[in-house]
């Protein structure tokens, strides 16, 4: 039997919704009324005023973060002519005096070591990808790969710091944080920045995640990333406490709601009727979330296009249809962090489990937004904090190796909303040490990726500590046009 | 969000037709739209013009084009500009996205109608005693803010009620609710002065020191892990509470910031000064492999240097960092300057992630110190006796021996006469039985094991002693099968990280452990033959044992028959020249280059980064003498009995150790570091070197001596009445914390992209009183609190609403949602269940699953949340342990800061996460329930009086007909309900670690539960009213 307060909220909510009013309250709609309204307009996460600044390509962003720093080498930047090096220093002329971190500084030789592992030029493009990628393959033609990103920072939390927030020092918001603040979202019964933190083969010590990477830093907090997480409540205490029903909780809310209201007649503080207001999108959230963390309603051919583990709570492959089904809600940005490609050593045999736990699902979440229309404006990201160095750290031999930092160059590609698919972008040396073209700094890419989401990088400021900060930094930063549509 | 900042901009502008201020009114405008290419930063500058001096603005250039002719708008550049249509021309230009707006162009103008007075930039300037404004019966701080309600038309609130009153300024001084008997209690004191005894009496409350460091701590950033990377824990703690003891001390603010900023180098520096020093060791720090020294030192000097520049002088010096401040005088080198009494702090690059980053100061009682001072002396003694025995060893290298000494075999027993020392045997079946000779089968020494078996029966230990699986060895054991009796199988386990290596002879099927084919269950073959000692060998790496390994147990197992066991352990042949256990060259060839564990951290790095050959005489004989005592096997036997004699008294030492609490403290290096200006801010680009000095836009510094000026100079320096920041910023903050806003709302910037203040002249009133009064913190918050402006009733008029929306003015008293940790201390404190234990180690409350472990470092010591039980969850939430990189949820959802950085203000949000947690978390949910409880046993017998007595309970007033009928009606609807669901009743009541009241009906309880979460989660109840 339903809840006599449930089945009262539903005649309520209905007759607000046929009457076309809606409790309104501080220029927000209260009721977003039997799940259908979900796009009506202001909604409870507003744009800024005048954004977009123009039409974007892209509503929304899959951001695919590989925490730790996947090898450029042994994925995307194929070297063949390494194989001639095998075991030889590294060229001080490639090295060119550059630092390297103190765990390699120590080191006697820097002995180069070639992937070993075999690459195909995929699509009509002719991309090299490596054979640990091979469900990526078929997609080479949707990808833009660059090959030529840097960043400042050669340690993991610096590194993943900036490559998030664009600075290197804590306290900065995380680009997730900035396109929630400048578009909000059209999403009225869940988050605008949702992150997703799965779990990952690596035993070893993963390097571990902050979460300022997905923090609003000096904006607005209700901007920082909301996670999704597969242990306990899906997203904090969003269930009711044991004993308590959705129906005694509708209960309580409509006494609060009426005793707030009292509230305001006394005091009238438009702060309370905000908080009625947040009150209310907790309620919604309360189905909406189970509604979104259950796959129930997903066809076998798209469980079977993620693969088995899609049904193992907290994989990067559950993640992925999740982040599939938060973008089509309409959230406006999903941010998936993996972790465990940190690969100093046994490089071979761990990289392969990392793209084992993962690539199918890189590739199916591509297939999946195209399948159904939206990958046209939505933007993929995929990439790590930086690169890892030719030179094996640690013992090299035939089938084994490790990698150190390598800040220098790395590859990251994009795919969906504006992005010309089957782009290589930018050119390294023949070590993958030194970039010799098209460099792309990471205050670049982020400038790409506001500007495809229809935000002029330079103007998107918010003003603390006195200054007009931006994600970009202070160094112009450049739209990469050359991987656009 | 930006609407709220324009009417804000509007409201303290001058009304449209009164007198323009240029620092008030015209500096924030040039400031936000010209300074970035004509301010203060040289290398930035275009067309040679700075528009934030008067030369600039007044004089004309070469060219006879002056940026402002008083009096003249036309005639003016800047104005002519501004106003341009043609993009060339236009000012700022379109590539910035700035624009002057309407508003703006018309205060512009009127400001050079007027004839453009100018002034300084206000903050800069020492503050001015104004005259006080002649209203009678007003306090003075209540004089400024009428004074300026009074020009704006508007007047002032009415005082709030008394039950208003008391729980607004109970939660701003303790941080918690009044009490009904102290509700009671104010309303019944008719008397004059019943209000300040009210005050008083909060002050005297040791709560009190609790609220007010809360809100210190976050611009200290503390927290109590490292920050960065493993983010692991450290102890900072005791600095947390001399926070806390310094507010309830009301120790003067001209101390508390010496203290802090160089408690240490105060003469005869105090325990307690020392503690506080600590403010300058509260940044974030790292142990990340790789990183470059050099790198972090700088940037933990740049932090304290930001730091102490925007806690005391709200000046955002981080831009300095990289280049000249465009916006306020604060040069590049000006602030490599300041930074230069930072830099030279003695704490390393890396933090090693240990608790116990140097330098730091150990708390330890008397008792402690003549207890530790006693163990070191015995350990002393022993540690001689042991360098005697080494001496005796007379070690030759048998690498270097000649001839080289022969290969040998030896044995290591682990069972020999019985199991080993230490360990304690236990049996399945029948106890432990050892025979002699005369009792049965003895294979060598004095005692074998015997065991007649009826089923599957075993003697086994597990912990207690170990042993080493040796490289290139094999382990044996030795059995008698009886031939009357024999068993069906027999085994033998051995016990690592559990039992996970066993092998087996006979019919293994008799035997259940184990997955047959893995080394948890290896089949050797067919029963010994009986009636005779039988040596059973196994090599390790069948049983998954590699080399090295620890095995710390191991058992005799049969299936029946009777067996007796004997000499286990393990057999390696040793070419002693080529062993590194036997030959200190081996050792070394083996390991040179490598990460030793185990060895000490000089030793470790010894090895790791230099080949022997390049060893100092004391470092070869300094590791040589530690590798014959810990490494070499020769020396075991050797050794044994007095490294057994020192273990204890080692452990001891430990023990007492770990107890004593400990706290980082700041300390200069006996050699200063040079300081440079680095370019760009980049940490390996040093330019010009600097001296330590202050911004010439200051006052000079004051120097003790003619030696170089330390921190303890800058303290005073800003302490000294001529400085305009110090007691401005402070004063400040405190009104901030009471009225929400501060009267400088960019309480962190005070420079002229900061908003100039509402009041200067109450401002600069507070701010020298504050100083002639001996910075007396406690006096300046009770003239706050006491204030008529404090005590008006928060009700506000559209009207008032509309004019004044961030309340300004002060026409009406604050409102606004209560901080993290208040609200759950208010939950806690209603709820009977708040722990008010002073001080301590953090603790770690309720914090859903899953907030550390997906984030941390797979070896961080902070990766799994270990929630504490018992009254650690209910502690006061300022000591709950804060990991920087996952602060608990109940923190960050409610705008608390991650203490990354220093933070000034925070956010006051509104969002469904706060809704979702207050109503549905743990910590909130079982304080509504034991609340409930109160409201049934405390609140009278009817329903109604309970009603009333929560309500008042949580809002100090009684509710109104209409609201109890609201709240009654939804009790009787849940009661209804939990009646009808038993078992629903039975899990609300359950939930949390208290245990209800088992005399309370589960339907009922429940009921009021809900109840209670209602009233937890009423605005009223978020609020200060």
């Amino acid at each position: 039997m339903e809840h006599p307060a449930l089945e009262f909220h539903r005649l309520q909510t209905r007759r607000q919704f046929f009457q076309g009013a809606g409790l309104k309250v501080g220029g927000v709609a209260l009721a977003s009324l039997a799940g259908q309204a979900a796009h009506a307009a202001p909604g409870v996460h507003p744009s800024l005023p005048g954004f977009p600044h123009f039409a974007p390509r892209a509503k929304r962003l899959l951001y695919l973060h590989m925490n730790g720093a996947p090898s450029q080498l042994d994925l995307f930047d194929y070297k063949p002519r390494l194989k001639e090096y095998f075991d030889k220093d590294l060229p001080d002329s490639v090295r060119n005096g550059q630092r390297i971190t103190g765990m390699t500084s120590g080191q006697a030789r820097l002995p180069v070591a070639p992937s070993v592992f075999k690459f195909q030029p995929c699509g009509q493009s002719g991309m090299w990808i490596s054979e640990l990628l091979p469900h990526l393959h078929p997609l080479a033609d949707e990808m833009a790969l660059i090959k030529t990103i840097h960043t400042d920072a050669i340690n993991h939390d610096p590194a993943c710091t900036f490559v998030m927030t664009g600075s290197e020092v804590p306290g900065k918001p995380s680009l997730g944080s900035w396109i929630s603040y400048g578009l909000g979202s059209v999403s009225n019964d869940l988050p605008a920045f949702v992150v997703l933190t799965p779990n990952f083969p690596s035993t070893g010590n993963a390097q571990a995640l902050f979460t300022r990477m997905w923090s609003s830093g000096f904006l607005p907090t209700k901007h920082t990333g909301v996670t999704l997480r597969p242990v306990g409540d899906p997203v904090l205490f969003v269930k009711n406490p044991p004993g308590v029903n959705s129906g005694d909780r509708r209960a309580t809310l409509n006494a609060l709601n009426r005793l707030n209201q009292i509230t305001i007649e006394r005091f009238g503080d438009p702060e309370t009727q905000t908080r009625i207001a947040q009150y209310e999108m907790a309620f919604r959230m309360q189905s909406s979330v189970p509604e979104l963390a259950d796959l129930s309603g997903e066809s076998q051919a798209t469980l079977d296009l993620y693969g088995s583990d899609v049904n193992r709570p907290g994989s990067f492959t559950q993640s992925a249809l999740l982040a599939r089904r938060l973008l089509e809600r309409g959230v406006r940005v999903v941010q998936i962090l993996h972790r465990g490609w940190d690969q100093h050593g046994g490089l071979p045999k761990n990289l392969a489990a990392q793209c084992q736990d993962t690539q199918q699902a890189c590739a199916a979440v591509l297939i999946d937004l195209k399948q159904r229309g939206l990958l046209e404006d939505t933007l993929v990201v995929w990439g790590g904090e930086f690169g890892r160095t030719v030179y094996s750290q640690g013992t090299l031999t035939a089938e084994n190796y490790g990698r150190d930092h390598h800040p220098r160059n790395f590859c990251m590609w994009m795919a969906g909303a504006g992005v010309r698919g089957g782009i290589t972008y930018g050119e390294t040396d023949d070590f993958s040490y030194n970039i010799v073209k098209d460099p792309v700094h990471l205050n670049d890419l982020n400038a790409t990726i506001l500007h495809l989401m229809g935000i002029h990088h330079s103007a998107f400021t918010y003003k603390f500590q006195g200054l007009d900060q931006r994600l970009t930094g202070v160094q112009e930063a450049k739209i990469v046009r050359g991987i656009l549509i | 969000m930006f609407g709220i900042v324009v009417s804000t901009a509007a409201l303290l502008a001058a009304a449209s037709a009164g007198p323009v201020q240029f620092n008030r009114d015209v500096r924030p405008i040039l400031s936000d739209n010209c300074f970035a290419c004509h301010g203060f930063d040289a290398k930035k500058r275009k067309a040679n013009l700075r528009l934030d001096e008067p030369e600039g603005l007044f004089t004309p250039n070469a060219d006879g084009v002056v940026m402002i002719q008083a009096g003249h708008p036309e005639r003016s550049e800047i104005w002519r500009r501004i106003v341009a249509t043609n993009a060339e021309d236009l000012m700022p230009p379109p590539e910035t996205h700035k624009t002057v707006t309407l508003e703006q162009r018309a205060v512009l103008r009127r400001w050079i109608e007027q004839g453009a007075p100018y002034q300084k930039h206000w903050a800069f300037t020492a503050p001015v005693a104004a005259s006080l404004p002649n209203i009678s019966g007003a306090s003075p701080l209540d004089a400024f803010i009428r004074e300026r309600l009074a020009a704006e038309g508007l007047p002032p609130s009415p005082e709030a009620d008394k039950e208003t009153l008391i729980r607004r300024v109970t939660f701003d001084l303790i941080g918690l609710p009044p009490t009904l008997a102290e509700i009671d209690g104010f309303l019944a004191d008719t008397a004059p002065g019943a209000y300040e005894r009210l005050v008083d009496r909060l002050f005297a409350s040791p709560h009190h020191g609790e609220h007010m460091a809360r809100y210190w701590l976050d611009l200290a950033r503390y927290a109590d892990t490292h920050g960065l990377h493993l983010d692991n824990e450290r102890s900072m703690w005791p600095y947390r509470d001399w926070v806390v003891q310094a507010f309830n001390q009301n120790l003067p603010f001209d101390e508390f910031t010496r203290w802090q900023l160089a408690g240490d180098l105060l003469p005869g520096a105090t325990r307690e000064q020392r503690i506080a020093s600590g403010f300058n060791r509260c940044n974030v720090t790292t142990s990340e492999g790789g990183s470059i020294n050099e790198e972090f030192i700088f940037r933990y000097a740049v932090d304290r240097t930001a730091s102490a520049v925007e806690v005391w002088m709200a000046m955002t010096a981080g831009c300095a960092v990289c280049h000249d401040h465009k916006f306020d005088p604060l040069s590049q080198k000006e602030f490599y300057s300041l930074y230069a009494f930072f830099n030279s702090a003695a704490d390393p690059a890396m933090d090693g992630n240990k608790m116990d980053t140097p330098p730091i100061l150990k708390l330890s009682t008397p008792e402690q110190e003549s207890m530790l001072a006693e163990l070191e002396r015995r350990i002393t003694e022993v540690n001689g006796k042991i360098k005697t025995s080494i001496t005796t060893l007379a070690y030759t290298d048998p690498a270097e021996a000649t001839p080289a000494p022969a290969i040998q075999t030896v044995e290591n027993l682990w069972f020999e006469d019985g199991f080993p020392t230490g360990a304690k045997p236990q049996s399945s079946g029948s106890p432990l039985c050892l025979v002699t000779r005369g009792e049965g089968e003895v294979l060598s020494g004095q005692l074998a094991l015997k065991r007649i078996a009826k089923g599957l029966e075993q003697d086994y230990f597990s912990g207690g002693a170990e042993f080493i699986v040796p490289a290139g060895g094999k382990l044996f054991a030795h059995c008698y099968l009886d031939p009357e009796n024999p068993p069906a199988a027999i085994m033998v386990q051995f016990h690592t990280n559990g039992w996970q290596h066993r092998a087996i002879w006979g019919d293994d099927a008799k035997i259940p452990f184990g997955t047959p084919g893995t080394a948890e269950k290896v089949s050797m073959g067919a029963l010994p033959k009986t009636a005779e000692w039988v040596r059973l060998e196994l090599d390790p790496a069948r049983l998954g044992l590699k080399p090295g390994t620890k095995v710390n147990g191991y058992a005799f197992t049969q299936a029946g028959g009777t067996v007796f066991w004997d000499k286990l352990g393990a057999v390696r042949t040793v070419d002693p020249a080529k062993d590194p256990a036997w030959s200190l060259k081996t050792w070394l060839q083996q390991n040179q280059g490598k990460r030793v564990e185990g060895l000490p951290s000089h030793l470790q790095t010894l090895v790791r980064s230099k080949k022997p050959e390049q060893w100092t005489e004391a470092e070869s004989t300094q590791f040589r003498d530690y590798w014959l005592e810990h490494l070499y096997e020769g020396s075991r036997d050797l050794l044994a009995d007095l490294k057994a004699e020192r273990a204890p008294l080692e452990a001891e030492k430990q023990s007492i150790d770990a107890a004593i609490p400990l706290t980082f403290v700041m300390q200069d290096q006996a050699k200063p570091r040079d300081s440079f200006v680095m370019l760009r801010g980049a940490y390996d680009k040093p330019g010009e070197p600097v001296t330590r000095a202050t911004p010439t836009f200051l006052p000079p510094l004051q120097t003790s001596a003619e030696a170089t000026p330390n921190r303890l100079d800058l303290a005073n320096w800003l302490l000294s009445r001529e400085h305009p920041l110090t007691a401005r910023v402070a004063v400040n903050r405190y009104w901030q914390q009471f009225f929400s806003n501060g009267l400088v709302k960019t309480s962190s910037d005070f420079g002229s992209q900061g908003e100039p203040p509402s009041h200067p002249e109450l401002l600069d009133w507070l701010a020298i009183h504050f100083i002639e009064s001996g910075w007396d913190t406690r006096a300046l918050i009770r003239m706050m609190v006491t204030s008529a402006t404090y005590r008006q009733s928060s009700r506000v008029t559209p009207e008032l609403l509309a004019r004044d929306p961030e309340n300004r003015l002060l026409a009406r008293g604050p409102r606004f949602r209560f901080d993290a940790e208040v609200l759950r201390d208010n939950a806690l404190a209603l709820s009977g269940l708040l722990d008010r234990t002073l001080g301590g180690k953090g603790v770690k409350p309720y914090q859903p699953p899953n907030i550390w472990e997906p984030v941390g470092f797979g070896g961080s010591n902070t990766r799994e949340y270990k929630q504490d039980s018992g009254n650690a969850l209910y502690r006061r939430s300022i000591y709950t342990f804060l990991k920087r990189t996952a602060p608990p949820p109940f923190m960050a959802t409610f705008d608390a800061p991650n203490r990354e950085q220093t933070c000034s203000r925070r956010e006051r949000s509104n969002t469904p996460l706060q809704a979702l947690q207050l109503m549905n978390d743990v910590q909130h949910f079982e304080a509504a329930r034991n609340f409930a409880q109160r409201m049934i046993l405390e609140g009278g017998s009817t329903p109604e009086d309970r009603i009333v007595w929560g309500w008042r309970a949580v809002t100090a007033r009684k509710p109104t007909a209409v609201e109890l009928k609201i709240a009654y009606d939804t009790l009787r609807l849940h009661h209804a309900r939990y009646l009808a669901d038993t078992e629903g009743a039975g899990q609300a009541i359950k939930y949390g670690e208290s245990k209800a009241d088992p005399k309370l009906d589960p339907a009922e309880l429940a009921a009021y539960t809900l109840t209670a979460n209602l009233l937890f989660n009423l605005d009223e109840t978020l609020t200060k009213n």
